[in-house]
């Protein structure tokens, strides 16, 4: 007996796979094949039960993703651009200012540096912050012994 | 009230454990910052999507003098024989997230099998560290 599947179970399966794997290089084409659809009867089945073009859904899940990474990492945009999944940086900046209003490098501009919300405890700071014990030299002093 | 922010592990390499943590596992970056006043230590943490006041901090064992050769030694022993700590990750759908990490090339140690508490199954990331990944036995759980 062949279980009935509602058809919006197949389009969530494509929602699945752009949030989970938008660092890849997918497309909508991609999207249509995990949904078992053709491209145009994709797309209209997923606007239909979603709000919004796939093309939309999945490049703003990237574009969130982008965000976060200019936020708490000090990755170039060109790295955040790829580790989305994206190729054009050119694309992505212009993809980025429209979704957002500001180019990449101004919207991190706009928050402290990664650097200073990193959780970088006290005793990891206290190991790795110290001068290396050689380049004070002194216990070679004559005063290291007084 | 306390709450857990993140934990800790140890890996052989960032780079790899990143694109394991990641790419294969589905995590996100959830901080990846160097620091020059640090000799570029690198803090480097992931976590899981919907999670995310949670992260696994990916910390390379340190050289001298911060870690002195012998203890490093042993820690990347303890990590190679597994008994450098486990990771315990709860799923809704164990064997499909089985079947998916399977086919991306993880490296499993245990497959799906029932337990008391639901139905468990194991991994390991490229540095030996253990996972546990388990679809938790609401009723069971709820039972206590």
């Amino acid at each position: 007996m062949t279980t009935f599947v509602p058809p919006a179970r197949h389009l969530l399966k494509a929602k699945d796979l752009a949030d989970a794997r938008y660092f890849e290089q997918l497309d909508v084409e991609d999207l249509a094949h995990a949904a078992g659809l053709s491209r145009a009867h994709f797309s209209r089945e997923f606007r239909a039960a979603f709000g919004e073009s796939p093309h939309s859904y999945l490049l703003t899940r990237r574009m969130e993703r982008a965000a976060a990474l200019l936020r708490t990492t000090d990755r170039s945009v060109a790295d955040v651009c790829f580790s989305v999944g994206l190729q054009s940086v050119g694309s992505f900046t212009s993809s980025f200012k429209r979704t957002y209003g500001v180019t990449p490098t101004a919207y991190r501009a706009a928050y402290p540096p990664a650097a200073a919300s990193a959780m970088v405890p006290g005793c990891i700071a206290r190991f790795f912050g110290r001068p290396r014990h050689n380049s004070t030299n002194e216990e070679d002093s004559p005063s290291a012994e007084a | 009230m306390m709450r857990i922010a993140n934990a800790q592990v140890w890996v052989h390499n960032q780079d790899e454990a990143l694109a394991f943590y990641t790419d294969k596992l589905g995590m996100e970056v959830r901080s990846d910052v160097t620091l020059p006043e640090m000799g570029d230590f690198r803090w480097l943490t992931v976590g899981p999507p919907g999670q995310e006041d949670f992260g696994i901090v990916l910390m390379a064992i340190p050289g001298a003098p911060v870690m002195d050769e012998q203890t490093g030694a042993e820690v990347r022993n303890l990590m190679s024989k597994g008994f450098a700590g486990t990771v315990f990750l709860t799923t809704d759908n164990v064997q499909g997230d089985y079947e998916e990490l399977k086919g991306r090339g993880v490296e499993f140690t245990d497959d799906p099998e029932e337990r008391p508490y639901g139905v468990d199954c194991g991994f390991r990331d490229p540095s030996g560290n253990s996972f546990r990944l388990t679809q938790v036995n609401e009723a069971v759980v709820n039972q206590r």
